[in-house]
């Protein structure tokens, strides 16, 4: 709502008029392409993937609200779109309205769960390399408490937390994780209260699942403790000293093979989830403060992730009751992901 | 000991960018004028001060920037309900998306940038560390009993109460209510705006859009469970800010505290404030609020 007011700022990053473009891709993203979070690495893709085909046209929208997502989205493919990218969770039932009504244009939907014969989704398998972030704490943190920031409590939330704490204790089980929820993706002020509770409960290294982590990153560099970054690896300008690695999600690789497809006509409607091994999410550079040592470590257990030789999720793994949730001999995978309301044995906090 | 103190660091942190505004909304409903605009004012000043602190490299003139452009859009709200006697309501919700259209436009080359933001003090003693802050912080504090003097013991603060009270008597009693409204307007533009500069100069650092997220209505309510005494205004902001600080402390040490129950909390201590005061002998609304003066000429 707030956003209709401003009105919609749709960039068209055209090619010379007289080129006729080989397929027009649009995407529409809830917030700024400059977040140094969730949008920006939406938007990189795209540029990404105008980059390795430079034949592709491509029509851009940002601030789109959920309730105005149908209206862009016709108009870009009034404009000639073939492919799009409604890349924000809220708009999947929208823009499954407008693909029930252009069966000729694809729709590829990040993180959903609806399939219609021309909409498919994608999204990286984050929980799994998220665990790498937690590998990295464990061995950074002198204090044994690491905290974590949640804007909702959502299962990928939850989920991201018990991955930072399961990697935490694998390199040292003496560590405790403090799992803060601030009731809003974005709340700038909350998240530097948030990140001022944890820093004063001890806790000297920080991971998040925010929009975008600006405010704590800032708030870490002025505390002078840890900070692990995601979902995009812009956020370490904000605080280059304490940074010690982080995530992004990277998919212009896959959105230029999801283009080839559409244009060679081989495209079909499917879940793809993929992990650090497919570049779907890239592990970022170490901070200047990172010794080798940790780095060595690190990039150990990155490689047995991508071969598969390391299950981040797998049993026994107890919650913070003592009940086994995954019980020894079982391995939780990428699609259990949404499963998590429960937070692992070690985390203090509430999943609720 | 020192988790109740950084509890209350931390409250006090945190009630300096709702004291601002809920300030300015005492003045501005003393002198008989609802202003639902505040959350626009208060986006209106986190961007623009953000944006000039970002371009002058001065987080000083940030906050003069948001301070001057708090003062005239306000003005713009009570041209429109003074002069052009439009309805209070409807001029401050047009307020409202004004500033949030406005500060949007303004900050959007800004998100995810990084801006000079204020310096922090301390006042000298065992606890500096903990209660270190901007000095935007301490002027919120002294501002309020000042704003209480201002109202309640001068005659400036008489005749902006009348205002509030009865315009008519207070025109024949040689007073302008156009001129104090407008100037209560412009108190309480600059005060918001000043509010919402703290945000992302004073605590964030940064800008987002949206950032106040929902502090200028909380301050509307705090005007009311205050009564329209910026005395009682600081205790309101107190137990703000103290909520914010105190559920995530409390999540923090594993104790479960919904965030959304204590973000309802304001609202519900303000119903409270109006269930327990509202059926009173004598009500301490100024009388006028909300209604549009016609003039006496």
């Amino acid at each position: 709502m707030k956003r209709a007011v401003l009105g919609l700022v749709v960039l068209v990053f055209g090619l010379v008029a007289a080129a006729e473009p080989c397929l027009i891709v649009g995407m529409i993203i809830g917030g700024t392409k400059d977040d140094a979070g969730y949008n920006q690495s939406q938007y990189e893709a795209l540029m990404a993937l105008k980059e390795k085909m430079p034949c592709v046209e491509i029509l851009f929208a940002e601030n789109v609200p959920a309730g105005e997502a149908e209206a862009v989205l016709e108009s870009m493919i009034l404009q000639g779109a073939k492919l799009l990218f409604p890349a924000g969770f809220a708009y999947m039932f929208p823009a499954l309205n407008v693909a029930k009504r252009h069966p000729d244009v694809i729709f590829m939907h990040p993180g959903g769960y609806m399939l219609a014969d021309n909409f498919g989704t994608y999204f990286s398998n984050v929980q799994f390399a998220y665990y790498l972030l937690g590998v990295a704490a464990g061995l950074m943190t002198k204090t044994n408490k690491l905290g974590f920031i949640g804007g909702m409590p959502t299962a990928f939330v939850l989920g991201n937390c018990n991955a930072f704490h399961l990697g935490a204790r694998a390199v040292n089980p003496n560590v405790t994780t403090y799992f803060v929820v601030t009731g809003a993706w974005v709340d700038r002020a909350k998240e530097v209260a948030a990140a001022q509770a944890l820093i004063q409960q001890g806790c000297d290294v920080i991971g998040s699942h925010l929009d975008s982590p600006i405010a704590l990153a800032q708030t870490c560099c002025e505390a002078g403790v840890f900070y692990v970054g995601y979902p995009s690896l812009a956020v370490q300008k904000f605080c280059p000293e304490y940074w010690i690695t982080g995530l992004g999600l990277s998919w212009g690789d896959f959105f230029v093979e999801v283009a080839q497809q559409v244009l060679a006509g081989t495209w079909k409607p499917e879940h793809v989830r993929r992990g650090l091994e497919a570049g779907f999410i890239t592990l970022g550079e170490f901070g200047p403060k990172v010794p080798e040592e940790v780095k060595k470590v690190v990039l150990e257990f990155k490689e047995k992730l991508v071969s598969g030789e390391l299950q981040p999720f797998a049993g026994p793994i107890r919650d913070q009751e003592g009940n086994v949730r995954i019980p020894e001999g079982t391995a939780w995978g990428p699609l259990d992901m949404g499963k998590f309301d429960w937070l692992a044995e070690g985390v203090v906090g509430s999943p609720k | 000991m020192s988790w109740f103190l950084s509890w209350i660091s931390g409250a006090i942190l945190y009630a300096a960018p709702i004291l601002f505004p809920t300030l300015g909304e005492a003045v501005e409903q003393r002198a008989g004028m609802v202003n639902l605009g505040l959350e626009g004012l208060m986006l209106l000043g986190a961007s623009l001060g953000f944006a000039v602190s970002f371009g002058t490299k001065n987080p000083w003139l940030g906050v003069l920037a948001a301070a001057g452009a708090g003062l005239l859009a306000n003005l713009i709200y009570a041209w429109l309900v003074v002069h052009r006697r439009a309805h209070q309501l409807a001029a401050g919700l047009a307020l409202m998306f004004f500033g949030i259209g406005m500060s949007a436009l303004i900050g959007k080359p800004y998100v995810g940038q990084m801006a000079p933001v204020l310096p922090k003090y301390a006042p000298t003693g065992p606890q500096s560390l903990l209660f270190r802050y901007d000095p935007l912080v301490y002027v919120a504090f002294l501002l309020a009993p000042l704003f209480w003097f201002l109202l309640f013991r001068t005659r400036f603060g008489l005749r902006l109460r009348a205002v509030g009270e009865n315009p008519a008597i207070a025109y024949a009693a040689g007073v302008s209510p156009s001129l104090i409204r407008y100037i209560a307007a412009a108190l309480a533009g600059t005060l918001a705006a000043v509010g919402g500069a703290h945000l992302s100069l004073g605590i964030t650092g940064t800008w987002s859009e949206g950032m106040t997220a929902g502090r200028g209505f909380i301050a509307i309510a705090l005007v009311i469970f205050s009564r329209w005494n910026p005395l009682r205004a600081i205790v309101g902001a107190l137990i703000f800010g103290g909520a914010v600080v105190l559920q995530l402390q409390l999540q923090a040490r594993g104790i479960g505290v919904s965030p959304f129950f204590l973000d309802m909390l304001p609202y519900v201590l303000t119903v409270l404030v109006l269930l327990v005061w509202g059926r009173g002998v004598r009500h301490v609304a100024p009388a006028s609020l909300g209604r549009v003066y016609f003039g006496t000429e």
